[in-house]
């Protein structure tokens, strides 16, 4: 390459950009710009990424540090300022602050407590300046140093009593410490704009603060409280896993409430402080500051933080519900669910290495994840949906039965499906930018389309800081200009999930198809999070529209700030589905091998009733659908809104029930009184029926809308076993158990995951697409997981 | 340890400044070097605290940071071969480090877009992640980035160059 010639591939180029070239070098490169647009177009790329990366790592955290300590020779101590500090987004300036004062109290105490004489240097500028202040250092000594019990020192610091903290020997420390000082609140605010924390903890202790100090002797005792500004609500993070219950007695306790969310061994328990009106800090032995700090105390309070990522995800509360006994609720209601969405994301969970909140765990969803071989209709049948019933052992709890109700919609095939008119609603928010949602939102966008005929549509409406139309509705045999439209989006600006909807539907409806596939396809992390848009809008805009048979199915990507009820909720009152995807593997599950499902479907308002015999079963719990139950009347009622199931989908629904004789499963919630005026023991039964352990009674309307039509499903117990059950039947147990357990976490919970792997295994004989095989793995993670 | 005093009697205010200013960089860019060992960069960058006062303030007037820099990274290298962890750079640590806070808002979306670019700089090579640290982060030029880790001033280029390169490709990729 000669040096009058610059290709845009050149170091110098780079250089140039930067502002290290000077003189005639700088005058070259400056002339081939002036002479190509496309080196001066390259310039500026280079030098937006330079600011780009100057942005980046400018705001990579800094780490905490002490301020250096150098000594000349005459024993002259040199303080300097604490180091310069951008703003951080690593929460070490909670602890920051509080660190400090630690040390200081700490290196009195270590003097009030045994004045070692090594260590007389650094604590005898504190006990001098204080003598000097005339203060009094009040210390009472436990009667034994090594008990825990709470060492009381109280102590006047002045200002000059700050020692440096490198020096400190952190072997013995406070496990806490309180400042009753109210007047220097905002001191010991820590601003995230820069604020000096050695400084103000400096101030903090100046002459005159009284401390409390309550030590345990006891290293690993570590906790830390870190004040959050003086902020009492948000979640503060705990920065040592010797975390113990029994810490807490350390922690004094004054007006203020702070909330701290507990850290990663006691799970999600909320460990309530009372705080004096400003602060409390208390300082673990391996507090970051510290000589003694160590990788394990930083990774933990890493690994604290990553917890309090997991709880900027909605999950709406499940209400479990119990036993019921027949004598009094001999129906049992509920609208299907063909949502697998909870899966992915346990899924999702388990191999980060945290088990799910309990919330996430909807054990429905689990056993739906998974498709079942189960009988189709047979041809010309007048219902598209055909109930597969099977009772067996429940392989928990061998005395009682478990019944599974296995639906099996009707398969289409592509070419007999009616024509799709599809609307892609993507999330392009800055949120949605990381590599697990954006670009995968993409893909599975891609792989739908590769499952689309030549004369379905897409249109593709966007959302951010304003809505756009990304693709006007486009045929599919245009297949390349579809994609070219995905490949060129980009995440910007912030969610405003209403106006998307807004122009979704209004593209939806302006390609209608009469008869066909009308559906919009939410693809989000469900972050709206910009305007007024409330979830009851939303919702009511969708089921609007659901009416003129515009249909929403949402998908769910992402981590972090995932609102799954948010997009369960959408997906019900929009006729649809709701899908979590979270990765290529996910999404071709759920857009490839189930497309026909995902968007034609065969039944509207599903429902199921179960009506039990009483002279067979004595009581019954529901597993799952806990939030799909419905009254006894809604069943025959079609204003009622219920799941809908698409071709060739199969849903599964899992109840235990005690026979009669059988002990009474203890019920949580009390029990009911026996009946003063009615006999139940033994009751009257139709002797046409009374062979029959229950009927299943199923309500779906035609994908048209109109009348549903009931069809009915009594099943006969033949008494088998577990062992004798089909593989199918095994392999739903065992994920109903599996969601049981992660719902269960209480060491009283009657079975263990390597049982739950043994159900698992039983049923894996049969194992299309190979998903079964992960369930297993999954299991054996949740085991490590409960064990760690 | 027997310490000269500096000659000049502004010397206190000068290394303080050198303190306040770069203590936490070097701390970090010291931590990046080691692996992510947090606790050995604050050994290896008091060491060189005291190492900058011990020093005749005419040596290193004018480029005390650059010398910081010099003498922190020989000892990083050092200590890395004594123990015998060459790898330059860990994974986790530093990732958790820049991992994303969750914040309504722009804040995040902001974040998030940091996060994604320090995680592409974590995947170069150990020696463009340097240079480009150096660069960024650190604020050196090419030439004082040579005599900090003894490339020649064509070959801190061309590293920077590729790294660029690199990074930008990826942030198309992934539409940052």
């Amino acid at each position: 390459m000669s040096d009058t010639k610059i290709n845009p591939d050149d170091p110098r180029l780079t250089a140039y950009a930067l502002g290290e070239l000077e003189g005639e070098a700088e005058a070259l490169v400056e002339a081939a710009i002036a002479a190509d647009p496309n080196l001066a177009a390259e310039v500026e790329n280079i030098r937006a990424m330079a600011g780009d990366l100057a942005d980046a790592l400018g705001e990579e955290a800094l780490p905490e540090v002490e301020p250096v300590e150098l000594f000349e020779p005459e024993g002259k101590r040199i303080e300097f300022p604490l180091g310069h500090r951008k703003r951080r987004r690593f929460p070490y300036y909670w602890v920051s602050g509080l660190a400090a004062a630690g040390f200081a109290v700490l290196i009195v105490f270590q003097s009030a407590e045994s004045p070692i004489a090594g260590r007389e240097g650094v604590a005898g500028p504190a006990a001098t300046a204080a003598s000097q202040a005339g203060q009094s250092v009040v210390a009472s000594t436990p009667e034994s140093e090594r008990t825990r019990t709470p060492l009381r020192v109280e102590i006047a610091l002045p200002e000059a009593g700050v020692s440096g903290p490198a020096l400190v020997d952190a072997s013995i420390a406070p496990a806490a410490v309180v400042t009753d000082e109210s007047a220097e609140l905002s001191r010991f605010e820590v601003d995230e704009s820069g604020d000096d924390r050695a400084g103000s903890s400096e101030r903090v202790l100046s002459a005159d603060h009284i401390v409390q100090l309550e030590a345990a002797q006891q290293p690993d005792a570590g906790l830390s409280a870190l004040p959050e500004g003086l902020s009492a609500t948000r979640p503060l993070s705990i920065d040592s896993p010797g975390l113990s219950r029994d810490n807490g007695q350390h922690v004094a306790q004054f007006g203020t409430v702070l909330r701290m969310q507990n850290d990663i061994q006691t799970g999600n328990e909320e460990q309530v402080i009372e705080l004096s009106p400003f602060t409390v800090a208390s300082v673990s032995d391996r507090a970051y500051a510290s000589n003694a700090a160590s990788a394990p105390a930083l990774r933990s309070r890493f690994t604290a933080r990553s917890m309090t990522t997991v709880e900027t995800e909605g999950y709406a509360a499940i209400e479990e519900h119990g036993w019921m006994q027949v004598a009094h609720a001999p129906l049992s209601t509920f609208g299907v669910d063909v949502d697998s969405a909870s899966y992915a994301n346990v899924r999702r969970f388990l191999l980060n290495g945290n088990l799910p909140p309990m919330d996430a765990v909807k054990v429905e969803e689990l056993v739906n994840a998974f498709t079942y071989d189960y009988a189709e209709p047979s041809p010309g049948a007048e219902t598209p949906l055909r109930a597969n019933l099977e009772v067996a052992s429940a392989p928990w709890a061998p005395q009682h039965r478990l019944v599974r109700i296995g639906l099996k919609a009707r398969e289409t095939t592509a070419a007999g499906r009616a024509p799709a008119n599809l609307v892609f609603l993507l999330d392009v928010s800055g949120s949605m930018h990381s590599p697990q949602k954006l670009p995968l939102v993409k893909e599975a966008m891609r792989l739908l389309v590769g499952q689309l005929r030549e004369d379905d549509r897409v249109a593709i409406v966007t959302y951010a800081g304003q809505s756009g139309l990304a693709l006007p509705s486009t045929p599919v045999r245009d297949g390349h200009t579809i994609r070219r439209a995905l490949d060129a989006l980009r995440p910007g600006g912030s969610t405003h999930g209403s106006s998307g909807i807004h122009l979704a539907y209004d593209v939806a409806k302006a390609n209608f198809v009469e008869g066909g596939v009308n559906r919009v396809i939410l693809c989000t992390d469900g972050d709206f999070n910009v305007g007024t848009t409330g979830l009851t809008e939303l919702k009511n805009l969708v089921a609007e529209k659901a009416k003129s048979d515009v249909f929403l199915t949402a998908l769910g990507f992402g981590t972090g700030n995932y609102q799954d009820d948010t997009l369960e909720t959408l997906a019900n009152r929009g006729n649809g589905q709701h899908g979590y995807i979270d990765s290529v593997r996910e999404a071709r599950r759920l857009l490839v091998e189930q497309v026909s499902g995902t968007l034609e479907t065969v039944a509207r308002d599903v429902k199921i009733q179960v009506e039990f015999n009483p002279a067979q079963v004595q009581a019954y719990r529901l597993i799952g659908y806990n939030n799909r139950r419905l009254a006894a009347e809604d069943f025959n009622d079609d204003a009622i809104d219920a799941g809908e199931i698409g071709a060739g989908h199969t849903v599964t629904a899992l109840y235990e029930v005690v026979p009669s004789g059988a002990p009474r499963p203890a019920s949580p919630g009390g029990t009911i009184d026996a009946l003063r005026y009615q006999t139940l023991d033994p009751p009257e039964v139709r002797p046409d029926h009374a062979h029959e352990l229950l009927v299943v009674k199923l309500r779906a309307q035609p994908p048209e809308g109109g009348a549903s039509r009931l069809h009915e499903f009594p099943l006969v117990d033949a008494g088998r076993s577990f062992a004798q059950a089909s593989p199918d039947f095994k392999f739903a147990a065992a994920v109903a158990g599996f969601g049981l357990r992660l719902r269960e976490r209480s060491e009283s919970a009657y079975y263990s995951y390597t049982d739950v792997r043994h159900w698992a295994e039983a049923g894996i004989t049969i194992d299309p697409g190979g998903y079964r095989a992960e369930l297993l793995a999954l299991v054996r993670r949740a085991n490590e997981l409960s064990q760690m | 340890m027997t310490n000269l005093p500096p000659a000049d009697e502004n010397a206190e205010n000068w290394i303080a400044e050198a303190v306040r200013e770069h203590q936490a960089p070097l701390h970090r860019y010291v931590a990046r070097l080691l692996g992510g060992d947090f606790d050995r960069a604050r050994d290896v960058v008091q060491d060189g605290f005291v190492r900058l006062c011990q020093q005749p303030a005419a040596e290193v007037r004018g480029h005390a940071v650059e010398w910081l820099y010099t003498v922190c990274r020989n000892r990083a290298v050092d200590v890395m071969r004594k123990e015998g962890r060459m790898r330059a750079f860990a994974d986790g640590e530093m990732e958790n480090v820049s991992a994303i806070d969750p914040r309504p808002g722009r804040a995040m979306e902001k974040a998030e877009t940091r996060a994604a670019i320090i995680e592409l700089i974590d995947q170069l090579p150990a020696n463009q992640q340097e240079v480009i640290r150096l660069k960024f982060q650190n604020g050196f030029s090419y030439k004082e980035i040579s005599r900090i880790t003894k490339l020649s001033v064509s070959n801190v280029g061309y590293l920077i160059h590729m790294a660029v390169k690199q990074l930008r490709q990826q942030v198309a990729a992934q539409q940052i």
